[in-house]
């Protein structure tokens, strides 16, 4: 349940206690961006750019059970947050490696299916999140704030059509559970992981380690 | 998620039993590709006994229709479960895949 942050006072004592007291919840983040959705709604006509967001949106959230996962969707944009505790009581792929190989499997079924028409080609970013907190500041909505979200948003930036970013730090998460689940690695995506790339992002303290998976 | 394999004289029968997903997909992809390097493309997936596929598991069949019309041989599926009609329907597979709804039915066709 989002926790609802509304208070008249402006310096309000309460609510800089109650801000001190918001809990963490840490996670999964995913952005995902449908690529050229813009042009085709231009080119194509709204039916055409209607039915394949419809068709690319099935694939990446209901086939992969994510459809809860929405924080929020800003036309052909969407921001998935998935909380630890909930990836934990999945029946199914409940650890990061699951996670990872569906979004890759899923941009691999988008890019090689035998009908060209159907989908429409994605980028996407992948976080592990410790610095986030479940809150809103406008009543009703369902948000994530922290500055492990600003960070997944920054990822965003180093991907491309088909290409999934990941941060070094949920390339960890996803390496122990390799070892964990006794998977062996050139059985998985992580064959097509990149080497470690570093890049400072605007306004991050420090520099970010991340690394690459193009989807072919 | 295991696999069973029964030769016949129109194809190979690969049955899948149970889930298929990120922790086995491997397995499937090792089967259906030691198939095909020993020219063995005519394949039937019996979805039987396979009550789960995640994306992973689409993957590799998808995969594997590419490799076996690519040397023009034959992969059908037959006795899909409803909850993995509705994933294959989504994902727009049901398109693409030649499907049955029994195994005898299937083998008509190779």
């Amino acid at each position: 349940m989002t926790h609802y942050i509304h208070f008249s006072n402006p310096n309000s004592p309460e609510m800089i206690r109650e801000l001190e007291a918001i809990p963490r919840f840490p996670g999964t983040c995913f952005f995902m961006d449908i690529n050229k959705s813009t042009d085709i709604k231009y080119s194509g006509g709204l039916k055409d750019w209607g039915r394949k967001l419809n068709n690319t949106f099935n694939i990446l959230l209901y086939t992969n059970h994510f459809q809860g996962n929405v924080v929020k969707g800003i036309g052909d944009e969407v921001m998935l947050y998935i909380p630890d505790d909930e990836l934990k009581k999945k029946s199914s792929n409940n650890h990061y490696l699951g996670l990872l190989e569906d979004i890759f499997a899923s941009l691999f079924i988008i890019k090689n299916h035998a009908d060209p028409g159907m989908f429409l080609n994605c980028k996407v970013a992948i976080h592990y999140c410790t610095e986030v907190y479940n809150i809103t500041f406008l009543r009703g909505a369902k948000d994530y704030y922290g500055s492990d979200i600003d960070l997944t948003a920054r990822l965003m930036t180093k991907s491309f059509e088909n290409r999934i970013v990941l941060s070094e730090r949920f390339y960890g998460m996803v390496r122990e559970d390799l070892s964990s689940l006794g998977v062996p690695e050139n059985e998985t995506c992580l064959t097509h992981v990149s080497d470690k790339f570093t890049f400072h992002f605007q306004g991050v303290p420090a520099p970010t380690d991340y690394r690459i998976i193009d989807v072919k | 998620m295991e696999i069973n394999e029964t030769k016949t004289e129109l194809c190979t029968i690969v049955g899948i039993i149970g889930r298929l997903d990120t922790t086995n997909y491997g397995l499937l992809e090792k089967k259906l590709k030691e198939l095909i390097d020993n020219r063995q493309i005519r394949i039937l997936v019996d979805c039987a006994k396979m009550d789960y596929v995640s994306s992973s598991g689409l993957r590799i069949l998808l995969m594997t229709l590419k490799s076996i019309t690519q040397a023009s041989g034959k992969f059908i599926l037959c006795n899909l479960q409803e909850n993995i009609k509705e994933i294959f329907e989504i994902s727009g597979f049901n398109s693409i895949f030649e499907i049955y709804p029994t195994q005898s039915e299937a083998l008509k066709y190779f």
